[in-house]
């Protein structure tokens, strides 16, 4: 007897070993792809992040790169701008968001699958188009300023609506509206109604409502828009380098201008990688908070 | 009844064509358990939204403890509700559901949380009040949802289906549980089922609805033993009907002579009707049973016999055609019969319970 189960376990251990491999093996190709893609330019990047730059006439590896852009006053206040217009841009649009996935997920009726149609397809359209399309309405001689105008509300075109903060902040608040809405439409979907009708009847008011029961159930979708929404908002270059004059120049054209007007390809590697240091941690942060609130549930 | 504690006067709430609530009304007194039955789609669950608040009357008026509430937010109306799955709030501790009614009613805090203990030890959930709706079973979430209700101290309990969720024996266990907690807190309960059998354990009385209407507001035996329409009939327990003409009629009788000496007597509904519709209980018929006599006698052959435990049910098929169901207890006088033998049935002339003077359902008389 005891002889024969001595193979047997063995081949249970083979066999063991064989399906952790199998899942392994099916991953290999994809993780290959990722790497090739996405890791191996990231640690190109680093690489050079972690060089002397060509001009510098050294060679070999440094932090200077670092030290050089963590010290500069300017990208300091670089970065401030860009944590204000992110922020602001994300405030806009979780409050624009909760009513329209509130809109959708219960009082739009047969009108809910065209809304959201709606608002996929308005997310495809060209970034670029959406941004021009922008500046013909902020602009000086823009619609907002000639129907001020028109109206006598003003006398003098608002120069501040184009080429500022504002304009970089009203821009990227439309730009990812859609990647706001989704997540928390889908936590809303799954909200079982009753639940406003048992609050109500328990004596509470739309505001006890919404407060109490409404937001910590779409909390979990509020955290996961911010992941999705957040970083893309932070690390956002086209719209301030095309609405945002020098008010509102961001971390991106930061990146942008070291590389592509001063040639530093080794600052731009190193403030990179900087922000998506900052990305990181956020998305932990944020990744953190969404998974307690759904075990909360 | 002293003064009711809820009044539905000639209420209605239509949904486009569709009458979902018709012209209803009814008296609820204080403390009562109050039950409204009927089939799916018959407006129960509309008319427990009319009381709650929810829905608006189209015409007609909804008073609470004499004070007209017919245009009172349901936050302002001192009902609460028991909803059908229960709505518990999913992020909230079961404490935490229990006490946000409290809460709203600016009860103090020290206060509330007393309460809520309170309550918990009446609905038998004592040292739960941590866990989350999620952690406990449907018993107790049913249990939850009652507590949370009731802690308000509401001046009637509304509950749609409380036990539609459950397994048969939890049913059991709950409707016992249910009726002791509104005997403790003597609160008023509206109660919402489609289960008669639940309808007429707990109830003090019972509105049968069909089609928007109430067909009839008894107390359940009354209900059982004089159903005012076939639908009523029908819907209480089981029951057998038979459309005769009429014979003749003797005094407080009508008499519907058969072939071979059969007939059908039953008390005579009055009016001059040529055709009554007859309801006859299946544990009121005798198989066999006298020959002569002042009863019912009728034949028929049997075409089934089933045995059900305590009871035996006999299928027999009249000259009518019409089959009537009759049960026997299983002691020693049973009659030995078996598919296919001819068989006299009979029973006692006021078990003939006419239900129907013509061939339409009656609607329920109003004041
Ligand atoms: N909001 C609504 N809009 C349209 N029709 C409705 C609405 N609410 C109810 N109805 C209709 O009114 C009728 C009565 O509905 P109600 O929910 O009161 O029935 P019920 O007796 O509770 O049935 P069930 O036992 O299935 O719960 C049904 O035909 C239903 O389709
Ligand atoms: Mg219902």
């Amino acid at each position: 007897m005891e002889s024969a189960s001595l193979p047997l376990g063995r081949r249970h251990r083979g066999e063991r070993r064989r399906s952790l491999l199998r899942p392994l093996a099916f991953m290999s190709l994809p993780m290959a792809i990722l790497g090739l893609f996405f890791l191996a330019p990231m640690l190109v990047m680093l690489v050079i992040a972690l060089q002397y730059g060509i001009l510098s006439g050294q060679s070999g590896f440094t932090l200077t790169n670092f030290s050089d852009v963590l010290g500069d006053e300017l990208y300091r206040e670089v970065a401030l701008t860009t944590v204000q217009i992110a922020t602001a841009a994300m405030v806009i649009q979780l409050l624009l968001a909760v009513p329209l996935a509130y809109v959708l997920a219960f009082k739009a009726g047969r009108w809910e699958i065209p809304l959201l149609l709606f608002f996929v397809l308005a997310d495809e359209l060209n970034p670029m188009v959406r941004i021009y399309a922008w500046r013909m309405l902020l602009g000086r001689e823009g619609l907002i300023n000639s129907a001020l105008l028109d109206i006598g509300l003003i006398e003098q075109p608002i120069d501040a609506l184009l080429f500022s903060k504002f304009a970089v902040i009203v821009v990227l608040s439309t730009s990812y509206l859609t990647y706001t809405v989704i997540p928390i439409y889908a936590a809303m979907k799954a909200i079982d109604t009753n639940m406003f009708e048992a609050a109500r009847d328990l004596g509470a008011g739309w505001w006890t409502t919404f407060r109490r029961v409404l937001l910590p159930l779409i909390a979990p979708g509020i955290f996961v828009a911010l992941l999705l929404v957040y970083i893309p908002l932070f690390t956002d270059f086209a719209s301030p380098a095309l609405v945002g004059g020098t008010e509102g120049y961001m971390l991106g054209n930061a990146v942008n201008d070291l590389v592509l007007e001063s040639g530093d390809l080794n600052g731009g590697a190193a403030m990179s990688m900087l922000m998506l240091l900052a990305a990181g941690v956020f998305a932990v942060i944020a990744y953190r908070l969404a998974k307690i609130k759904q075990l909360e549930q | 009844m002293s003064e009711p504690m809820i009044v539905l006067d000639r209420v209605s709430r239509s949904f486009g064509e569709l009458c979902a609530v018709d012209d209803v009304s009814l008296e609820i007194g204080a403390g009562e358990f109050f039950s409204m039955l009927g089939p799916s789609g018959c407006g129960k669950t509309t008319t427990l939204r009319l009381i709650a608040g929810f829905e608006e009357p189209d015409v007609g008026r909804v008073m609470l403890a004499g004070e007209d509430v017919t245009l009172v937010s349901p936050r302002r109306r001192n009902v609460n509700m028991v909803f059908q799955d229960y709505a518990l709030f999913p992020h909230m501790s079961v404490a935490e559901n229990v006490e946000f009614g409290l809460r709203l009613r600016r009860v103090a805090r020290d206060q509330a949380r007393e309460r809520v203990a309170e309550m918990l030890t009446v609905v038998q959930l004592e040292g739960l009040g941590q866990r989350r709706p999620a952690e406990l079973s449907g018993g107790q979430r049913q249990r939850v949802a009652l507590a949370r209700a009731l802690v308000n101290k509401p001046a009637a309990l509304l509950l749609d289906e409380p036990l539609g969720a459950l397994d048969l024996k939890l049913r059991r266990e709950m409707q016992l549980e249910l009726k002791r907690i509104q005997k403790t807190t003597g609160t008023t309960f509206v109660y919402v089922t489609h289960d008669q059998e639940e309808a007429l354990t707990m109830s003090d009385r019972i509105a049968v609805m069909e089609g928007g209407i109430v067909q009839q507001l008894a107390d359940p035996r009354t209900l059982y033993e004089q159903p005012r329409t076939a639908f009523v009939a029908g819907f209480i327990g089981t029951s057998n009907s038979i459309r005769l003409e009429v014979s003749r009629r003797e005094g407080e009788l009508a008499v519907m002579e058969l072939d071979q000496g059969m007939r059908v007597v039953a008390p005579d509904p009055g009016g001059s009707a040529p055709r009554l519709r007859i309801t006859v209980r299946p544990e009121k018929i005798r198989i066999g049973g006298s020959s002569n006599g002042a009863g019912s006698r009728i034949r028929g052959q049997v075409v089934e016999r089933i045995y059900l435990g305590s009871l035996s049910q006999t299928v027999v098929e009249i000259a009518t055609g019409e089959r009537l169901v009759v049960h026997e207890l299983n002691d020693d006088e049973a009659a030995a019969v078996a598919p296919g033998d001819q068989v006299t049935l009979s029973w006692a002339e006021r078990h003939s319970l006419i239900v129907d003077s013509d061939d339409g359902p009656q609607r329920e008389e109003r004041s």
